[in-house]
């Protein structure tokens, strides 16, 4: 009982950093209509530069962190407004090619900057105390992605229901033609979105980074935020992050039980079930073409 | 109509024309110089081991500097595959037959060498140093591949020999790549315990995609075990390492000579790596420092190693180059080739160079003893070079203490 | 005013000259050029030039293969770099185990292949767009790591292909392997025109286009979209295992979602629902794989480039500028002309057409 309860929490933990991928994924769908494939590199530009600040020109954490979220908004917005406006009568595909694109050179230049070897970051809270409860584990940092993940999520919720540009983004996504008719700076409104998104996968980065730090750190997360959010459906918040969950603890549930090396694999398998039971995810509303 | 055909017809013939750089393919060798060919990734996932390369180079360039080898200057093609076999053996295909090479030393990566294996061997070209420890490159031996690398199966043999005669563990567990060095990790580890009657408690496969590693750290706190043999990469030790320290587990961690860079170690486990024995097979000479004292990797105790040091690194590396066991290894691993080159005086061939390789005996460069032997297509050894490892321990303070002396490893042939 | 009705109305007169597979004279005539210029090729080409055109031309396969899927269908794919390694490793193990000839075991790869991608057709009738994608990713990955378990296929230590004996002829350079695989490209690429041409290419452009108002019409969307699957898994098949057999080694590392997405790439990039813009996208972006790592010896721009690097980037990575320019000419290709390389032909020719206007 105690190994399922661990598995479980541990799924949970890991989980959590896919969630806040998963939600900037979704942010993004949403407002774009673009599964991102830039997500990942997006924050790991910010995580670098972070990285840059705390370890060469030993600046603290306290400047650093929100200077690094700040830069992240800025590329997110820097991003949109510079190449995916740019994009004339755009499908779908063709969206997606032109992510890749800013993903490929957003890698490379991160490598060509800062050099392949791995680093270590310097964070507050390190990623080997843990926390026992009972006979259970849960590293602090673990921990802390949890609350994190929560937190966002909630302001997020918040941001969308209360605020100005919160339900400006809401009314943008749901039809743009009403909205651009009822004043709202639509192109502003997608390239804020796009900056919040980079935010939010700017904070998993810094997340992720205490355990590593390499170029090609954020292709596993962002993969599983991925999975993660079509599961929970695409167009739904709070269903990303709960996909993210499932996507984690039954990848450490099935790891544990039956075998290591498939768990990834599991995961996807379990996530076609489920797509095929549900084909828009488990909380988005399917909507029914007009012919 | 017609004006236009012709046009067009003649732009066609100019491009045909264009393609048609036949030149006869060159032996690499001038009078002035040796072109030498490697691959390595210097992009992708793999790009930390791009390092081999240009320690290689760095040395090579040293070597120009004091003259080159009888007058001639060695220079090296290095390209970067990104670990991915199609483009190695583009870029083999492309260096060998647009400037000539007269030889290949080194190359990261078992799949990608075992692409361009056929071909280079194919072609009759010596191949020196794989920078990879494969029982594939020598069995079955070829006449002109000459391995260097010390086989991973040795460094478990040594590690396991270590800790259940010297520390006395009894339940030793492996996490294990899912390749073929993963693999050779886990049969030298289950032939070696086998001598004392003992079996691995747990065998854990990794997957290098995976980050997360919760749920390997749970199977061996499970299992109890005393001792675990890390045969992965050193992201993958770091995140176990970091993972057991949350998890409260911390056995006896031993790790294999891709993780024997300590410095670097420490720098990404912050400081957890300290008290982890691996095993390595160069960098530093058991007999030179003495078994059970100390050696700080940045000031080399070896005379040859500070002057590669000193003179490849300081003049010629890159200036955000690290000085670790990646770079050193491209140096250690030409060292024969260099040596034999030496040995046949001006007048070298292809055929001399193979002939005084397999004379070379108890060659000991920055690495361990090279010994090379007339070929015989049924024995590995007349091909293996180097089979000695010995063990480290890494400190706190960022040194490595000697534990054990040169051993010299036992073959296991692959089975078939 | 006839051509220009033929090249901007295309306006066909009867059901015949529709299903024709070459629209008209001059395409014949540049097509035969082509040819003309294949065959004289290898004999004027260094090898290794030989070897980067079987490399183009086994990305053609896939790539073709894929449109159908992608371009015609609508429908998106990551995974087919599953299929690929179906292919070669079940060319392979035909070969080696059941002792086919290599024109037999590579269909034979392909059917096994398209017989998956009929089921992993089946749960995508149900999906489109990202959650087709996830799934089909999620096979990709799968294939990969099942392979990677079966003793047979050399689990994860890889497979050597066997040499290759086709009646009396010995294949051992690339040249030789180069007659064989250019003969079989061509043959898929028109057997993909002729598939596009008639009923079934129909079905899936009228699938792509409006599913819903399609199945009322009577296209069959169960049969077509599995079809599209499992035509594409066929093509993707065949293509890895004529790979097997260029690269002479493969193990499942080789398979990687890299690869399932740089596929997806080049069919976006040379133009979806074209069968030549396949072909365009396929070979530029091969050819760019495999030759951007010596931008570094371009004369002045290497050279500036290390400079650079020195100054202000790192020296040691400086071979990622090749994933940078790699980013920059799909952004700047997808940018221009969403429709890829062929609609910047289209756009070209129409201008062409119809200038001075």
């Amino acid at each position: 009982m105690v190994d399922f309860l661990q598995m479980v929490l541990s799924g949970i933990a890991v989980g959590s950093s896919y969630a806040l991928m998963g939600l900037g994924m979704v942010l993004i769908y949403k407002a774009s209509k673009v599964p991102n494939f830039v997500q990942g590199e997006m924050a790991l530009l910010p995580v670098f530069i972070s990285f840059m600040l705390l370890s060469t020109y030993k600046i603290p954490y306290y400047i650093a962190f929100p200077a690094t979220l700040i830069f992240a908004f800025f590329l997110g917005c820097f991003l949109e407004f510079a190449i995916l406006r740019r994009a004339k009568a755009p499908n779908i595909l063709g969206l997606i090619i032109i992510t890749i694109g800013m993903e490929m050179m957003l890698l490379g230049f991160v490598s060509w900057k800062f050099g392949a070897s791995q680093r270590a970051m310097p964070f507050p809270i390190s990623s080997y105390d843990s926390i026992m409860i009972g006979d259970i584990f849960i590293s602090s940092l673990d921990m802390l992605t949890l609350v994190v993940a929560l937190v966002i999520m909630l302001g997020l919720f918040l941001f969308f229901r209360f605020s100005k540009m919160g339900v400006a983004m809401k009314a943008t996504q749901m039809n743009e033609n009403a909205a651009a008719l009822m004043g709202i700076k639509t192109k502003q409104i997608r390239m804020v979105t796009w900056g919040i998104s980079a935010m939010v996968g700017a904070v998993a980065g810094l997340l992720i980074a205490p355990v590593l730090v390499e170029p090609y750190m954020m292709w596993d997360p962002m993969l599983k935020g991925f999975a993660g959010a079509v599961v929970g459906g695409m167009t739904s918040l709070p269903g990303a992050v709960f996909g993210a969950y499932i996507v984690g603890i039954t990848e450490h549930l099935f790891g544990g039980y039956i075998s290591i090396e498939f768990k990834s694999v599991v995961a996807f398998v379990i996530i076609v079930i489920v797509l095929c039971i549900k084909p828009s995810g488990l909380f988005a509303r399917h909507y029914v073409k007009k012919v | 109509m017609k004006k236009y055909l012709a046009y067009v017809l003649t732009v066609m013939t100019l491009v045909i024309l264009g393609l048609a750089f036949n030149t006869a393919a060159e032996e690499g060798i001038t009078d002035t110089e040796i072109h030498i060919g490697q691959w390595g990734p210097q992009t992708g996932p793999a790009a930390p081991w791009g390092a081999v390369a240009r320690g290689t180079d760095a040395y090579f360039k040293m070597i120009n500097e004091d003259g080159g080898i009888h007058g001639r200057k060695l220079v090296l093609h290095y390209f970067d595959d990104g670990y991915n076999p199609a483009k190695t053996m583009a870029g083999v295909k492309q260096l060998q037959e647009e400037i000539g090479m007269f030889a290949w030393v080194g190359g990261v990566g078992t799949a990608p060498g075992l692409a361009v294996k056929d071909y280079i061997m194919d072609k009759k070209i010596p191949w020196i140093g794989p920078s990879a420890g494969s029982r594939h490159w020598i069995d079955p031996p070829s006449k002109y591949l000459f391995n260097t690398y010390p086989l991973y199966l040795g460094d478990a043999q040594l590690l396991c020999k270590y800790a259940v005669e010297t520390l006395g563990l009894k339940r030793i567990a492996i996490a294990f790549q899912n390749d073929d060095y993963g693999k050779q990790g886990l049969e030298g580890a289950r032939k070696q315990l086998a001598k004392s009657g003992l079996k691995l408690v747990t065998e854990i496969p990794v997957n290098v995609a995976d980050v997360d590693m919760k749920p390997h750290i749970m199977k061996f706190r499970k299992a109890k075990a005393d001792a675990v043999l890390l045969f992965v990469g050193p992201g993958h030790v770091a995140r176990l390492q970091g993972t057991g320290k949350a998890m409260q587990f911390t056995p006896q961690w031993m790790t294999a000579s891709t993780c024997g860079d300590h410095p670097l170690m420490m720098a990404i486990t912050k400081g957890l790596y300290a008290g982890t024995i691996s095993s390595t097979f160069g960098m530093m000479d058991p007999k030179q420092v003495g078994i059970g004292n100390k050696e700080v990797s940045q000031t080399p105790s070896l005379p040859l190693l500070a002057k590669y040091k000193k003179d490849a690194y300081g003049k010629f590396a890159a200036k955000e180059e690290r000085w670790g066991m990646t770079f050193s290894t491209g140096m250690g691993l030409v060292e024969p080739f260099v040596e034999a080159a030496k040995r046949c005086g001006r007048e070298l061939t292809r055929e001399k160079l193979v002939a005084e390789l397999e004379k070379i005996q108890n060659f000991n460069g920055i690495m361990g003893t090279v010994n090379y032997a007339p070929f015989d297509p049924k024995d590995p050894r007349c091909r293996i070079g180097q089979q000695e490892v010995f063990l480290l321990r890494a400190e706190a303070d960022g040194s490595s203490t000697i534990l054990t002396d040169w051993y010299q490893t036992e073959f296991i042939p692959m089975e078939h | 005013m006839l051509l220009q009705e033929n090249v901007l109305m295309d306006m066909k007169r009867d059901y015949y000259e529709d299903v024709q597979i070459f629209t008209s004279g001059t395409i014949v005539f540049w097509l035969g050029a082509l040819m003309l210029l294949l065959t004289l090729f290898p004999f004027i080409a260094k090898n290794y030039y030989i070897y980067v055109a079987n490399y183009m031309a086994i990305n053609v396969i896939v790539v073709v293969g894929l449109n159908l899927l992608v371009g015609y269908t609508g429908q998106i794919s990551m995974g087919h770099a599953g299929f690929f390694a179906i292919g070669a490793y079940g060319t392979i193990a035909l070969m080696t185990h059941a002792h086919f000839p290599f024109l037999l075991a590579l269909p034979c790869a392909g059917i096994v292949a398209a017989l998956l991608g009929f089921l992993l057709g089946l749960p995508a009738l149900r999906l489109d767009g990202p959650y087709l994608a996830i799934a089909t990713l999620g096979f990709g990955i799968t294939a990969t790591q099942i392979i990677g378990k079966i003793k047979l296929f050399g689990e994860r230590q890889g497979l050597h292909a066997p040499k290759l004996t086709i009646g009396p002829w010995h294949i051992q350079t690339d040249k030789d392997f180069y007659f064989i695989l250019i003969p079989i490209t061509i043959f898929m690429v028109l057997i993909a025109r002729n598939i596009v041409k008639t009923k079934v290419g129909r079905a899936f452009i009228a699938i792509r286009d409006a599913d819903i108002a399609a199945s009322t019409m009577g296209v069959n969307l169960t049969f077509y979209k599995t079809l599209a699957f499992a035509v594409s898994a066929f093509y993707a098949a065949v293509g890895g295992g004529l790979y097997a057999f260029v690269l002479r080694f493969i193990e499942p590392e080789l398979f990687s979602m890299f690869m399932s997405i740089m596929f997806l790439t080049m069919v976006v990039v040379g133009g979806l629902g074209s069968i030549m813009g396949s072909v365009t996208g396929a070979c530029l972006l091969a050819f760019l794989d495999l030759q951007l790592r010596n931008i570094l010896e371009i004369p002045y721009f290497g050279e500036w480039i290390k400079a650079l690097s020195e100054s202000y980037f790192s020296l040691t990575g400086v071979s990622n500028i090749q994933l940078i320019i790699f980013g920059l000419i799909l952004i700047i290709i997808m940018l221009f002309e969403p429709l890829g390389i062929f609609g910047i032909w289209i756009r070209f020719k129409k201008y062409w057409m119809t200038w001075p206007f």
